[in-house]
């Protein structure tokens, strides 16, 4: 998708950290995901705390930030010297350090949002901020001066979830598997809820987003998925009437080492499917002859994955 | 990095819909509350609709009547909902 020209007579360039006195009361909490790997370099961790710094100073627009680091990158990345340092003068420096052992992304996720969650309020918004992206290029600066509207379009406009929306060419994986796997997915399993989210976002896997308290507290309380966390909640929102924003924060592509080979896309869209077929039988699994349906369905999607995996195939391998 | 100037809280944004054959197109939004015969756009020598408003800092709905259908600016930074649960499109004011 390519993105429009901006409308506005002056492009926002800059970060307004400072927000109007008028907006709704309510703390917006950031959550940094530390990448699992990390970087050779530190280009794109030292832009982004350089936004994390900014906000640490802002208390009364900011909760103390967040990052969460799983142990085993900690313990990989240990012996480096300047990661030590990164780690003791940058990252606790600017926020609180969850250490966690996690089996993935979403669990970082999980680790993350329920700690800041378990410290906020009922008017407060979280803010997931993913560490592995190219921040230190200036297309990634761009998005790192705009990431910031997420969870103030949840304060200022009375909102429950809003998305960042991400462009990518169409030839890049994220896309790929987004367009033949997700959504086809998501169309065999809740046609209707599909159809509403494809009228905000074409990623429904985007880690770019912020939640409201509310929300956040019915999503903590319900079973916790160990995969594609943000399809989970899109579809929430949708089943429960949320009021779902979107919001678009640039151009942007993963670092080098994130990007998608055949293999992890194929296991991406293995998981998307599995989680469908969990949240379709939490749905509909108290329902008279339910399994009927569920045997349809379970051969569409079959026939749907297989159909992604072969284009994936081919435009991938 | 520059905070927003309180001094200055209004910004001059353009608007721009392209929408040739229409007759008559207007923007609504949470700044006029949705009322049609507030912010009528003109039509310029190219045919598109452009209309320059001035905003307060923040994040304002809005959306344009063409003949009278609400439309989604497919230029807008985001999309949400209106009260009325219209999609409309969002714009950041800095």
């Amino acid at each position: 998708m390519n993105k429009p020209e901006v409308t506005q007579s002056k492009t926002r360039t800059k970060r307004d950290k400072t927000l109007p006195t008028s907006r709704k009361t309510g703390k917006i909490h950031p959550i940094i995901i530390y990448p699992f790997v990390q970087p050779d370099d530190f280009d794109d961790l030292n832009a982004l705390y350089g936004l994390v710094e900014h906000l640490d100073a802002d208390r009364q627009t900011y909760a103390r930030p967040v990052t969460v680091m799983d142990r085993k990158t900690y313990y990989e990345a240990s012996r480096s010297r300047a990661f030590r340092e990164f780690r003791a003068k940058t990252v606790e420096r600017f926020s609180d350090v969850v250490d966690c052992w996690c089996v993935d992304t979403c669990q970082m996720w999980y680790s993350g949002l329920g700690p800041a969650f378990e410290r906020g309020a009922s008017n407060d918004v979280y803010w997931l901020i993913p560490g592995d992206f190219n921040y230190g290029v200036p297309v990634g600066q761009e998005v790192l001066n705009r990431l910031h509207d997420l969870p103030e379009i949840i304060l200022e406009l009375g909102q429950d979830v809003c998305i960042g929306e991400i462009a990518t060419d169409h030839t890049n994986s994220k896309q790929l598997i987004d367009t033949y796997g997700t959504f086809a997915l998501l169309y065999n399993w809740f046609p209707v809820e599909a159809q509403e989210i494809r009228e905000y976002t074409e990623r429904p896997r985007s880690e770019f987003f912020a939640v409201h308290h509310t929300f956040l507290r019915e999503l903590l309380a319900r079973k916790w998925y160990p995969c594609e966390q943000t399809v989970v909640m899109l579809l929430r929102a949708v089943f429960s009437r949320k009021r779902i924003s979107q919001f678009f924060v640039g151009h942007i592509s993963d670092v080098p080492g994130g990007r998608e080979s055949l293999s992890s896309a194929m296991q991406q869209v293995e998981r998307t499917e599995t989680v469908l077929k969990a949240m379709w039988r939490e749905r509909n699994g108290t329902k008279k002859n339910w399994t009927d349906q569920y045997r349809v369905l379970e051969n569409q999607s079959e026939r749907v994955r297989r159909s992604a995996l072969t284009i994936l195939a081919n435009l991938l391998g | 990095m520059s905070s927003f100037d309180y001094r200055k809280p209004l910004r001059a944004i353009n608007f721009i819909c392209n929408a040739p054959q229409a007759k008559a197109v207007s923007l609504v939004g949470d700044f006029n509350h949705w009322n049609p015969a507030s912010h009528p756009m003109k039509q310029m020598p190219d045919h598109s609709w452009l209309l320059t408003v001035e905003l307060k800092h923040g994040h304002h709905r809005y959306a344009f009547l063409v003949d009278g259908v609400l439309t989604l600016d497919p230029r807008a930074q985001g999309i949400t909902r209106s009260d009325k649960g219209e999609r409309v499109s969002l714009v950041p004011v800095s």
